[in-house]
């Protein structure tokens, strides 16, 4: 009976690497307090946490390959000869403080989240999302910075570059914003995703735009 | 490493099964749902299988679409003069033939081939097979599919519009799609991560699941490209920037960079995608024609683990072939050769999985229903494309072809892509259409359907092959130009007949289809082909939320055909517990997870 049993020793291997399916138990370590002792399963535990957590990744990885083809376009168009270097406003390096600031007070919302001090919680999401609010105004201040400059979008390559960039990176955080929001009015009684996980999920992303707005500023800074 | 992940195993494994029951994953919050409104329930019902019913018709409504516009466009290439609907109604211009076959690609490649057999068979089938109740954002499926809907509903709008405006909405439609695309993907791979039921491991998942969840991953990487190629062309279309284009009047003609590199920018970003979009639309095919050679040879798929390697190969080498377009548009000299080499070896998955088929196949007494020759269908059209595909891999028959509107081509693609794909949409729509709407199509017209289907597309497509190598008599001095002129235009007219006939035999599946639909009377068994994979051990149509009750468990690898231990039938269902199994034969999960921690604690 060949095939009934081709799946004995390595299955088990891969049963593991695999996961088992959506089954396995919160691994409970890394978001203190998800759903009680995860190694006691019982009854209907809500949702796995895990399907936000993977889904957060594999859309990084799809953002990523976005900005990519962006970055690419950038290098390979930079070799042309109508390429005039445009100097950055002096507001973008205003807003990467900002934005560098507000990762850090969004770590220690989710520190003061892990010692349950809730309020302060509260507290420090509200100024992160205010800090992410002010960094897209800036932005904006930027870009009138530029345009008093006599920099349209469609002047020269280097200014159109830095306009989609900064605009595709700001409707990219715009979304971000809505998320940390949300981790702060929904009311997450009964509900499948918790209030943690919906912090821990946005955290990553934040950082993650944090960390491509610094990459696109590498970019246009050095390769302008 | 091991040892940590086999203590997690082992607190996963150690508790009771009566314990687990109880579903402990949500449902999606939709089991609970009560009766609406029919237009409620086509709008806004957020259940798998009723948005994988969706794209299934919005794929069957472009098909036929599509098909009429091809018809259109062979009858215009025998009798230029004939009046023609979609061409002369507007204005029988060479513009309006351009967009007439625009429109026809872009329904056909993104309505059909890309959503009906991810998108809508993935979302009916991936959250049953792996166990689940629904896909893992329901709501952001129902976003995906109306994007998709809009998408189309742009896409054809684009047609009646004024060039200009109608290809800045063209554009727009194909960004839309891809966001959807995205949504879609990312449903999926998270659904099939995180969502597989107790015991759903890895080499227990179907084929056709494997198939979908590389395919998503794949599609999560290359749709965002084509979303950046999308906004950088929107935005020189719209803004007036010159990403694709050099600034005039700045510094006069540039030197350094020739003019043919900005349009060649384009190229590469685009065909970045369109290569590895062909490999969106036949990986799921693969999926299924394997499961359903599987199932009607009654064998188990033959070297099993091999085919998921050839899956996730077929997927990496289409994420990296792209430059294999770009032959005509002047590369560094060396890449062709290497992009030669990685389009010549996307044989070998390729020929990994004809192995296989042929391997399940062998000795097999296979039972030829429709779905069957379907998937055979599709089997004998992917050799028959994939020989012609060689031809191209040859980076210098491929840079000539490449310029202009050539017949070999065409016939290459449309048979690997377009044709072989719908015989295996065809072959999984008769073989899971009694899951999905309790009745069975009609076999004896599934199967004329098939045969002159079959013949027909041999018909259509072959002899556009050899149209394309006449047209390039010319480079070979000495031939006589005139008599192979001839030739051409009888060969053509024969194509077009042959079109005619194919696509008038289409109506016997629609007739089939619709007839099959409306039969009234009982419901055909729960599982009708004797097949062992989860869908076929709930009620058809399965009710939403899928697993009333318990939640499934796995016991059994998805392809147990033959004589199996303890099993009256020439089969044993995935969720057929194997408590009864004798210990000489470790397929149950349970036992086999004991064993584990002291297996696992010996390899570290």
């Amino acid at each position: 009976m060949p095939g009934t049993h081709v799946v004995d020793d390595i299955e088990l291997i891969i049963e593991d690497i695999g996961g088992g399916g959506g089954n396995k138990p919160p691994t409970g370590d890394d978001h203190g307090g998800g759903d009680g002792d995860p190694h006691k399963r019982r009854k209907p535990a809500p949702t796995s946490p895990r399907r936000y957590q993977t889904a957060i990744v594999l859309a990084m990885l799809s953002i990523v390959m976005f900005f990519m083809a962006l970055a690419v376009t950038f290098l390979v168009r930079k070799m042309g000869s109508d390429w005039v270097p445009v100097h950055l406003p002096f507001m973008v390096w205003v807003n990467t403080i900002v934005l560098l600031a507000s990762s850090g007070t969004l770590e220690l919302a989710r520190r003061k989240q892990a010692t349950g001090d809730l309020k302060g919680f509260r507290r420090l999401w509200e100024v992160t999302t205010a800090l992410g609010v002010v960094f897209l105004i800036g932005q904006v201040v930027a870009w009138r910075e530029l345009v008093a400059k006599g920099f349209y979008v469609s002047t020269n390559p280097a200014s159109s570059f830095f306009y989609i960039f900064t605009a595709a990176h700001g409707v990219h955080l715009l979304g971000g914003v809505g998320a940390l929001l949300y981790v702060l009015f929904r009311n997450f009684a009964n509900k499948p995703l918790t209030q943690p996980v919906a912090a821990e999920v946005t955290s990553h992303y934040w950082h993650f735009m944090d960390g491509l707005w610094l990459f696109l500023l590498a970019l246009l800074y050095l390769g302008k | 490493m091991i040892a940590a992940l086999g203590g997690k195993v082992t607190s996963s494994v150690s508790n009771d099964p009566q314990k687990a029951s109880m579903p402990d994953y949500d449902n999606g919050g939709n089991t609970t749902e009560a009766p609406d409104s029919w237009l409620r329930v086509l709008t806004f019902r957020t259940d798998h299988k009723a948005i994988g019913l969706r794209y299934l018709w919005l794929a069957l409504f472009s098909v036929f679409l599509g098909m009429i516009m091809s018809l259109v466009m062979r009858i215009h290439l025998v009798w230029p003069g004939a009046h023609l609907p979609l061409l002369s109604g507007l204005d029988n211009s060479p513009q309006r033939y351009a967009a007439l076959t625009l429109l026809h690609g872009s329904l056909m490649v993104l309505m059909v081939l890309t959503a009906a057999p991810q998108a809508g068979f993935g979302n009916y089938l991936l959250p049953i097979q792996i166990g689940a109740r629904d896909m893992a954002f329901p709501t952001l499926n129902l976003l995906a599919f109306w994007g998709t809907a809009l998408s189309l509903v742009g896409v054809a709008a684009a047609f009646f519009l004024s060039p200009e405006t109608g290809l800045n909405l063209w554009i727009c439609s194909v960004a839309l799609f891809c966001a959807a695309a995205l949504a879609n993907a990312l449903n999926f791979s998270v659904t099939t991560i995180d969502l597989r039921a107790k015991g759903m491991t890895l080499p227990r998942l179907p084929i056709t699941v494997w198939a979908w969840f590389i395919n998503a991953i794949l599609s999560l990487l290359i749709f965002s490209i084509l979303l950046a190629a999308c906004v950088y062309l929107l935005a020189d279309r719209i803004l007036g920037t010159h990403f694709f284009s050099t600034t005039p009047f700045l510094y006069g003609p540039p030197h350094s960079v020739p003019a043919v590199v900005l349009p060649a920018l384009w190229q590469r970003l685009f065909w970045f995608f369109a290569q590895a979009q062909v490999y969106v639309a036949i990986l799921p095919c693969f999926g299924i024609v394997t499961h359903l050679i599987s199932t009607f040879s009654r064998k188990p798929v033959w070297v099993h683990r091999a085919v998921v390697l050839a899956l996730c190969a077929a997927g990496l080498f289409g994420f990296c072939i792209w430059g294999q377009h770009t032959f005509a548009s002047g590369l560094n000299p060396y890449s062709p050769l290497v992009f030669s080499l990685l389009a010549s070896s996307l044989g070998l998955p390729a020929s990994i999985l004809l192995m296989s088929w042929f391997g399940t196949l062998w000795n097999a007494k296979a039972q030829l229903t429709t779905a069957m020759l379907f998937a055979l269908g599709f089997v004998s059209l992917f050799l028959a494309g994939g020989l012609s595909g060689l031809f191209l891999a040859r980076n210098d028959l491929a840079a000539t072809a490449g310029a202009g509107n050539d017949d070999f081509i065409t016939g290459h693609f449309h048979l690997v892509m377009g044709i072989a794909a719908t015989f295996a949409m065809l072959g999984a729509l008769f073989f899971w259409f009694p899951k999905m709407f309790g009745r069975s199509l009609d076999e004896r017209l599934g199967k004329i359907h098939f045969w002159i289907t079959f013949a027909g597309v041999y018909f259509i497509f072959m002899p556009m092959h050899w149209l394309g190598l006449i047209s390039h008599l010319h480079l070979s001095p000495g031939a006589s130009l005139s008599a192979a002129i001839a030739a051409g235009s009888a060969i053509r007219s024969f194509v077009t007949a042959a079109t005619l006939i194919t696509i008038a035999a289409q109506g016997i599946f629609l007739v089939n289809f619709v007839a099959s639909l409306l039969r009234r009377g009982e419901a055909v068994a729960k599982n009708p082909w004797r097949a062992t994979t989860l869908e076929w051990s709930l009620p058809s149509p399965p009710p939403i939320g899928n697993f009333v009750g318990a939640a499934p468990v796995v016991y059994r690898s998805a392809y147990e055909f033959g004589a199996i231990a303890n099993c009256t039938e020439d089969f044993a269902s995935q969720s057929l517990a194997a408590d009864s199994t004798p210990p000489a034969m470790p397929g149950g999960a349970d036992k086999g997870l004991q064993s584990l921690p002291p297996y696992a604690a010996g390899t570290t």
